[in-house]
């Protein structure tokens, strides 16, 4: 087990900057997951830290060490990867123990952690089996076998759960937390996945364009996004963004809608007001009229524990989760009231504010 | 309902015309080998005298003789150990530039790939002038090595290989480099292994095109011990002409192991084609 510390990272394909001058600290332990949009540089990110790509600038540490321009192989840390990369002429247990085949190790050694490692992800009666004989969970648990078997300080994970189907994709989830409350060891973990994120993750770091936009738990980040983007991306469905503008008074600030309707909160902002955001789960639908903002039902999706109302307003587009079984249907028209508790204020650069 | 009969029908006269015309590609193709087979069973008197499917009166002299009166058995070896060698080293030697060109980065990459794109497109009939100058010059005509040399130019192999192995996920490069793997180990131990069917093919193609090459073992041996079967044949004459079936029983000796490979791996046979000839892979 070991920390990563990077600093001052930055990568550069030809004149295309994709990282820049990036400074992230990962805990020795911590299981931390790198989200952003596709080709923010999280897996370029990630292959830094394997060494995999070099670096344009900066250091990369593992533990005490500065790896910047260690060999993958000497780095200490194992990689699983989206594809598996399990070679198909070797058996279950020829891909886990490659490593030590390699090395010149015993073959009863290499059988001996092969098997040890094959009981721990339930893999123990398919040792034998070439990958095109498993299933994909079974390919996926043999690909983060062959990174156990090499025991690391640091396993990186490159989207390890994208091609499998959502079913297995949620049990895969159960056993890599299970996997890391097990072994404890520093874990980094690739995903564009904002669900895997949340519920895998101790520290999310969330990255668009090659710049950190901001690191923390998944709560934190949930609760209190430092900007626009973090707001859009956590949660499912999308947090909704209405234009405001806000005025501060004596009586505290006033929050005035796209569609002129006026919000009244405690303390003082000091901030140009662009957009507030609320969170589905944050709006309540009313009668007609008698709400913030009125709206006409599209879509209603009636998930069981929960139903999600789609809605044309003034100010645009929104989503409300409302109670199991809902009495709506698409065309109604409803109000929508704003629970002025949970509002999210974003100035005209993207960035969160709090009435103070 | 009656489109369906018209459909068939029209692909049922399509078909039928498509067999009959295969047949008769197929027949023209096979005459010269069947008569060459016959004929190596009958006298040369009976060849001459007149036109028979079958031999009046089969024989086997013709091949008694050549295998008693000939150096063949000698000419056999020879041909066995020239294109094993050569397929041996064909395959290695082009598995290790296709893996080089396609996975390693280093100055000159791509103009050696240029380099070997351009001397596929040379034919080597064109070279034997040089190669014949450079082989006797180094006192190599007459040996193993004299005859295997200039036969290992195989740029159609290399890029079969390198295309094959641009073809392979990186993830499989990246996975072994990160549990340590050298280039050789790379190579031999994930990128061959991983797909035998290439390097079958490979050495199917290129041992059938060593066995049968003519022009250069002809021009680089004249030592009758050192022939190879498809040189050693064409000295199988009589002293009055060419005597048919002598030759012919040589010829179809020759080409036995060739035959045999081809009815043996039949599939990987066409599949070294395919993908010489970039039909598919």
């Amino acid at each position: 087990m070991a920390s990563v510390e990077l600093t001052g990272i930055s990568k550069s394909f030809g004149a295309v900057e994709v990282i820049r001058d990036l400074n992230l600290s990962v805990a020795d332990g911590s299981f931390c997951a790198l989200l952003g949009p596709s080709g923010c540089g999280k897996s370029t990110l990630l292959r830094m830290i394997a060494g995999l790509e070099t670096v344009t600038a900066g250091t990369v540490r593992i533990g005490p060490d500065d790896v910047t321009y260690a060999e993958p192989k000497s780095r200490g840390v194992a990689m699983v990867f989206q594809s598996y990369a399990l070679y198909p002429h070797l058996t279950v247990a020829q891909n886990i123990a490659f490593s030590l085949s390699l090395a010149g190790r015993p073959k009863a050694e290499q059988r001996e952690a092969a098997e040890r490692v094959g009981k721990l992800l339930q893999l123990d009666a398919l040792l034998d089996r070439r990958p095109g004989e498993l299933s994909g969970g079974q390919r996926q648990r043999v690909a983060i076998g062959r990174a156990l078997v090499r025991d690391p300080q640091v396993f990186l994970f490159d989207e390890p759960l994208s091609n499998l189907d959502a079913l297995l994709r949620g049990q895969m989830r159960i056993e890599l937390a299970k996997l890391h409350n097990d072994l404890k060891s520093t874990m980094i973990y690739v995903t564009h996945d904002q669900v895997e994120a949340m519920t895998l993750a101790d520290k999310i770091v969330v990255l668009d364009r090659g710049v950190i936009q901001q690191v923390g738990s998944p709560l934190e980040l949930y609760n209190n996004p430092a900007n626009r983007f973090v707001a859009g991306f956590i949660g499912s469905p999308a947090m909704n963004f209405i234009p405001a503008t806000a005025e501060s008074g004596s009586g505290g600030v006033t929050l005035r809608l796209g569609n002129g309707a006026q919000l009244a909160m405690a303390g003082r902002l000091a901030a140009n007001l662009a957009d507030i955001g609320v969170r589905p789960e944050h709006l309540r639908l009313t009668a007609a009229g008698a709400g913030h903002v009125d709206g006409r039902a599209t879509v209603v999706e009636h998930l069981g524990n929960t139903t999600f109302v789609y809605l044309d307003t003034p100010v645009g587009a929104m989503i409300v989760e409302g109670d199991p079984g809902t009495p709506i249907h698409p065309g109604e028209s409803v109000g929508l009231s704003i629970d002025l508790a949970h509002v999210h204020m974003f100035d005209n650069r993207g960035q969160a504010h709090r009435a103070v | 309902m009656t489109a369906r009969p018209t459909v068939s029908r029209r692909f049922n006269i399509g078909s039928a015309l498509l067999t009959t015309l295969t047949l008769i590609a197929a027949a023209l193709w096979f005459a010269p080998v069947y008569w060459a087979v016959i004929t190596s069973f009958r006298t040369d008197e009976d060849t001459v005298r007149e036109f028979t499917l079958f031999p009046s009166d089969p024989t086997v002299a013709n091949y008694v003789f050549g295998i008693v009166n000939s150096n063949l058995p000698v000419w056999y070896l020879n041909s066995t150990i020239v294109a094993v060698s050569i397929t041996f080293i064909v395959v290695i030697m082009s598995a290790c530039a296709g893996y080089a060109i396609s996975q390693l980065r280093f100055p000159g990459r791509r103009l050696l790939w240029w380099i070997i794109l351009a001397s596929f497109m040379i034919p080597v009939p064109g070279l034997i002038v040089n190669h014949y100058i450079i082989i006797a010059g180094t006192s190599l005509l007459n040996t193993y090595p004299g005859i295997i040399l200039p036969m290992l130019l195989a740029p159609v192999t290399v890029i079969v290989y390198k295309q094959f192995f641009d073809g392979l996920p990186k993830e499989f490069r990246e996975a072994a480099v990160m549990d340590g793997a050298t280039e050789y180990q790379l190579l031999f131990r994930i990128f061959l292994p991983m797909n035998w069917g290439v390097t079958t093919a490979m050495a199917i193609i290129t041992f059938i095109g060593a066995w049968n090459a003519f022009l250069w073992p002809f021009l680089a041996v004249n030592n009758e011990l050192m022939m190879t079967v498809t040189v050693g044949i064409t000295s199988v004459q009589d002293a009055f002409g060419v005597a048919y079936g002598r030759v012919l029983s040589g010829a179809v000796m020759a080409s036995l192991p060739v035959a045999l490979a081809y009815l043996l791996f039949q599939r990987r046979v066409t599949q070294a084609i395919a993908l010489s000839t970039g039909i598919k892979g």
